[in-house]
């Protein structure tokens, strides 16, 4: 039992980073209808701005602040970061495409991957940068947390978790209560409408990346608290992210939050009860299942066109 | 009137000036020549080409480059036919690539102990990844543009999947895991053993059985495409639902679509397998469906020639870019190549030429002056020419940090030149170029294994904002 | 219109390069590809090449070695008095770019010696062209037994200055059942070649003297063990990591502690980076020492550290450096007369002996299936600070 319940803090743990990542894919996919494979590599971008914030302020056992704080401004400044990388991505290699057939910014994306993660590569080496989040306040953020018999979360899982909820919460506000968030609606749901209403589309599209990509910034801070950056994570957590925002139905802001969170679940438990090996084809065989049967997704709308 | 593609504005009409024209330029007398060749003479001249790539050349090196690339076409060839002919997105195209190279295997080793006769094996392995190529494609009845391209892509990584982890499945060794199943048996013609290498040295017979299968291969796509079948796809292509109305029947296409281009793909593999006496999973992963989506896209999807010269290009490109001193042949020549074409008039490229070479000296001997390490280095070659450069970029002796910021500086610079126009355009080009000399000497040279990459995400991501439709390729307006 | 003849431009620019660039690929007098293997080179222009992955996934192993392999050319180019260039070849990790890149140091007639390839798959895919053109090599970390021991081997132009899988396998498994008196160990490989053969030699070890062995295995891509960790029984004695990638291992050994397991961490030769690896408490195998920990080595370890600051020393590097020097100072011993030959070298490999080896001790040579000589394992069990303390 117990078990069962650490396996469900995993993949609550797992997914949170995955809907992060997945909210991008699927904001932008809903405005723009890009696939946009250099999402995963803004995420890897973030876990290393992290990391270099980590060690401009003293590294993980001798911070100049109240590590807290080290660990705020490493989210903040991740977050801001890649929000400007996601801003010049777009304007660069996604608006001269914004007439051209839907296969060009595809492509665009692909090379912006690449140039992304060897770039990466160049500068910071292949070599694995580790944030040491098990030394923060002496082992606190792992030590720490809520014990219940054999069962252990521990801080750090908390703490993402619950950010990742926070932002969730934030971004719905965003999307739902707020004159941008409807303007982000119309544009997603027609855009030459919501031109001729007076919004400024190009600009409905520079928010929506800067927030798709801030969050995945904060993701990669996230993962890296637990494990580590490399150039090459984005290519993974792309490929789940993607999936998740499949899953959820893509271009549906709750469909990701979903699938993101299903997912990180999904894997948690084949990875637990049944083999390792083959929960990556579990995952797939269910997806393809799925496309084949519901190729919306979960949240997502039938897409009816008009002739 | 404006060549630019329109809805309501037929492309065939606005060229109609230019095709009575005769060509002008340089070239012109000599292009309109060769246009005006029948198809398969100018095809017959550059597989000419390619055959005569021994004689030139003695390396076995050169001769295995070759054959890489012609299997890279083999590939685009039919990766063409499903997203340039049939306007279908798919992402699984290596995975029948892999199957064909492991179905080779199954039939020629000793991983079940069956040595099938060679031809006998390649028309099955042809016909069985058609038939893959058939039941990926039934799923795209029901789907459309995306949500293709999302279905395939996961199959891919099944077919990954299974194949690293295919060493029980049911208590059956399939595909012997990560390491892959070795000694598959070479190529037997006519009862004649096709020796892989000879003493070490690639054989050279492999480059024409190759060359002969992409005879084949481009013979039947151009007839199919050339027929009812390949009108149809256009149709299909240009818009689906419109094709429908006129009662084509799109499913039975797009299934034809998917079969030619998976069998075309299970060909290559067979080749793949053969030469290298082995199937390994890492040579499927997304990496390399990636590298055959930018030859491509690069070179004009729908177009065979435009997809054949986008493969040489990529891959010769890529082998070039790994030995330090080529690559930098390649940069320089690249950065001249592109500056003679597109800076006009003549007068401004003299400009801009002259000015990068005075402002290059100028700063150099400043920073000589002003600190004798921030010229103390030296290039990575040793030749005359890497001597020469030396002088004129500043190589300091170490530079640790500062070349973090001397490659976002030049990725500023690039981005920002590209938004200004005119005279300023042409001035901010030259300090521009220097400091792409300086972070090419002192950042990319040293690792030329990470900057072929990052040479090939620029050229895409430049060639696709400038041209979209690729080198040969046709502009098109996509109906959503 | 215009744009389309500065294409044209382009276009011919690069044709004219890539012709260039195969006519300089190659001499251009070559009677017969045979030849390339029995030229006589003059050892001045002798050149060895290093096949590793430098990019993608193992990019940190390749890059590792390319560090090391470059500094033990210029040390060895001073002690030796000779003049030998490097080559670096990308794999990606990729076997087919293996068979490649091979081909491309056979058909250069001045390449005497290959420093890898890095990879077991590697090692397969590119054997056959080195063997047929009798170019040797000698790899510094492909340790899969089948390569040399068995009855499909390589060929005998391949050497590794490491020793085998069947080697760290049992020994690794005695340790666990003599010192940390294991019952039950929980093997988890990562899906790779390296770690399925290191997980299925020690497995079966300790399958013989009756300790009982659960599996599990998770793809190298996984970096969230958290389901993993849940799964291992908490009357596990040992969990055995045959890894490649300490960062990988670290996040293990803090997820596990993270839980609450209290099974100890053993983890292969692959996972020893006293940088990256620095789990208090968990043990790991390695076949030689830390040469950071042996006198004889301080200048040298010193000269590295000058030429890439900001590095730690880590287990891939040093094999490195010691193929290196096997490699060069049998063209040294080969050249005579002022010129070199493949086959010479070849010859000469196995007859060199080195009475400072870099790991400890001194190098013997050989032994018949082209093995290192008295290969034995190291057992190190990492300190509070990080530091790794020999153990077993």
């Amino acid at each position: 039992m117990s078990n069962f319940v650490q396996f469900l803090v995993d993949g609550l743990t797992l997914g949170s980073v995955y809907a992060l990542v997945a909210l991008g894919y699927s904001m932008v996919y809903g405005i723009l209808k890009l696939l946009n494979f250099a999402h995963g590599d803004v995420y890897m971008i973030g876990a290393y701005i992290g990391y270099g914030m980590l060690t401009a302020l003293g590294g993980a056992t001798k911070p100049v602040i109240s590590i807290w704080l080290v660990m705020v401004l490493m989210f903040l400044v991740a977050m801001v970061g890649c929000a400007g990388l996601g801003v010049a991505i777009e304007r660069f290699a996604y608006r001269p495409l914004r007439n051209a057939p839907r296969i060009a910014p595809l492509i665009s994306a692909l090379g912006v991957s690449f140039f992304l993660e060897y770039s990466a590569q160049l500068l910071f080496g292949a070599s694995h940068r580790q944030y040491n989040a098990f030394a923060f306040g002496g082992g606190a953020l792992f030590f720490k947390g809520i014990t219940w018999g054999p069962l252990h979360i521990s801080l750090l899982r908390i703490v993402i978790i619950c950010s990742a909820v926070l932002l969730m919460i934030a971004l719905t506000l965003l999307v739902n209560r707020t004159q941008m968030g409807k303007a982000m609606r119309a544009t997603s749901y027609d855009r030459e409408a919501a031109a001729m209403m007076g919004i400024d589309v190009d600009r409905i599209i520079v928010v929506t990346f800067i927030i798709g990509s801030a969050l995945a910034g904060a993701a990669g801070v996230m993962f890296a608290l637990r494990a580590d950056a490399s150039p090459l994570m984005g290519f993974n957590a792309g490929l789940k992210g993607f999936t998740a925002a499949v899953i959820g139905g893509i271009g549906s802001i709750p469909g990701a939050m979903l699938g993101g969170i299903l997912l990180g679940l999904f894997e948690a438990f084949t990875q637990g009860y049944l083999s390792g090996q083959w929960s990556d084809l579990f995952v797939f065989a269910i997806l393809i299942v799925m496309m084949i049967v519901r190729p919306t997704g979960l949240l997502g709308k039938a897409d009816i066109k008009k002739v | 009137m404006s060549t630019e593609p329109g809805i309501g504005r037929d492309e065939w009409v606005a060229r109609s000036e230019e095709r009575r024209q005769r060509r002008g330029g340089f070239f012109g007398p000599g292009s309109e020549l060769f246009m005006r060749l029948p198809w398969w003479v100018r095809w017959g001249m550059f597989v000419a080409l390619v055959a005569l790539i021994p004689a030139i050349s003695s390396s076995g090196y050169v001769r295995r480059v070759a054959f890489d690339t012609l299997l890279y076409m083999l590939l685009a060839l039919g990766l063409n036919v499903v997203v340039g002919w049939g306007g279908l997105l798919d992402l699984g195209y290596v995975a029948f690539y892999g199957f064909g190279a492991y179905l080779y295997a199954w039939l020629s080793s000793d991983q079940f102990h069956l040595h099938l006769p060679t031809l006998l094996t390649v028309l099955l392995v042809v016909a069985a990844t058609a038939f893959l190529g058939f039941l990926v494609g039934l799923p795209s009845r029901r789907l459309s543009g995306d949500y293709l391209a999302i279905v395939t892509l996961f199959f891919l990584q099944a077919f990954l999947t299974i194949m690293i982890n295919g060493e029980s499945i049911f208590g059956v060794n399939f595909t012997n895991g990560a390491n892959g199943i070795a000694g598959v048996d070479p190529f037997s013609l006519f009862g004649h053993k096709l020796v892989v290498a000879h003493a070490g040295i690639f054989n050279v017979w492999y480059l024409y059985v190759a060359l002969a299968f992409f005879v084949v291969v481009l013979v039947a796509l151009r007839f199919v495409n050339d027929s009812r079948t390949g009108r149809a796809w256009r149709a299909l292509r240009e818009d689906p639902l419109a094709a429908e109305l006129m009662s084509m029947p799109v499913n039975r296409l797009k299934l034809m679509a998917f079969m030619f281009g998976a069998a075309t793909a299970g060909l290559t593999g067979t080749l793949f397998a053969s030469l290298n006496g082995g199937v390994f999973p890492a040579s499927f992963a997304l990496p390399y469906l990636i590298t055959i989506y930018a030859m491509v896209i690069l070179g004009g999807a729908g177009s065979q020639a435009g997809v054949v010269l986008g493969a040489v290009l990529v891959n010769v490109l890529l082998e070039v870019l790994r030995s330090p001193q080529h690559s930098r042949w390649v940069f320089y020549a690249a950065v001249l190549a592109a500056l003679i074409a597109f800076v006009r008039p003549w007068k401004w490229l003299a400009v801009v030429l002259g000015g990068t070479f005075l402002f290059g000296i100028a700063v150099r001997v400043s920073l000589h002056a002003l600190h004798p390490a921030w010229t103390g280095g030296s290039t990575q070659g040793s030749d005359s020419v890497s001597r020469l450069i030396g002088h004129w970029v500043a190589i300091p002796t170490s530079l640790g940090s500062g070349k973090a910021i001397a490659y976002v500086a030049l990725i500023a610079m690039i981005l920002a030149l590209t938004t200004l126009k005119g005279a300023t355009r042409m001035i901010a080009m030259i300090p521009t170029i220097y400091m792409g000399a300086f972070v090419w000497e002192n950042v990319l040279a040293p690792k030329p294994e990470v900057t072929r990459f990052i040479l090939l995400g620029a050229l895409l991501v430049g060639v696709m904002t400038t041209r979209p439709q690729g080198i040969l390729g046709q502009s098109r307006v996509e109906i959503v | 219109m215009k744009s389309r003849t500065g294409l044209f431009a382009l276009l011919v620019a690069f044709a004219a390069l890539a012709v260039v660039a195969a006519a300089t690929a190659s001499p251009a007098k070559q009677a017969r590809p045979v030849a390339a293997s029995a030229a006589a080179v003059p050892c001045s222009s002798a050149k060895i090449a290093l096949m590793a992955p430098l990019t993608g996934d193992a990019g940190f192993l390749g890059v590792e070695q390319l560090s090391w392999a470059k500094y033990a050319v210029a040390v060895q180019n001073k002690l030796l008095g000779l003049k030998v260039g490097l080559y670096q070849g990308d794999t990606q990790l990729d076997p087919a770019l293996a068979s490649t890149l091979a081909q491309k140091y056979v058909s250069d007639p001045k390449t005497m010696a290959i420093i890898g390839p890095s990879t077991s798959g590697g090692v397969v895919a590119a054997g056959p062209t080195l063997d047929a053109a009798g170019l040797v090599a000698i790899s510094p970390s492909a340790t899969r037994t089948s390569l040399t021991i068995g009855g499909a081997t390589v060929g005998k132009f391949f050497y590794r200055d490491v020793p085998n899988d069947a080697i760290q396998g049992p020994s690794d498994a005695n340790y666990m059942i003599k010192s940390l008196k294991a019952k039950k160990v929980y093997i988890i490989d990562d899906q790779e070649t390296y770690s399925t053969g290191l997980a299925d030699a020690a497995g079966a070890a300790l399958k013989a003297k009756g300790v009982t062995v659960i599996r599990d295995s998770v793809s190298q891509s996984v970096t969230d063990f958290s389901s993993i960790v849940t799964k291992i029984p908490g009357d596990t004695d040992v969990v055995f990591l045959p890894w490649q990638q300490p960062p990988q291992a670290q996040t293990f050994a803090q997820q596990m502690a993270e839980q609450g397991k209290k099974a100890k961490i053993f983890g292969s030769d692959g996972t020893n980076a006293p940088g990256k690896f620095t789990f208090k408490g968990a043990y790991v195998s390695n076949f030689a020492p830390d040469i950071t920990g042996i006198p004889a080595d301080k200048a040298l370890v010193a000269g590295w550290l000058k030429l890439n600051p900001g590095q730690k020393v880590g287990s891939f590097g040093p094999p490195t450096y010691g193929a290196v020097q096997i490699a060069m100072q049998a063209i040294k011993q080969a050249c005579v007369g002022g010129k070199v030959t493949r086959a010479a070298v070849m010859a000469q490999v196995p007859k060199v002996r080195i009475k400072q080896w870099l790991l400890g001790g001194s190098w013997g040579g050989f032994t018949a299936t082209h093995d290192p000589v008295g290969a034995k394992f190291y057992i190190f069990q990492i300190q509070g600070d990080g530091s790794y303390k020999l153990v077993g």
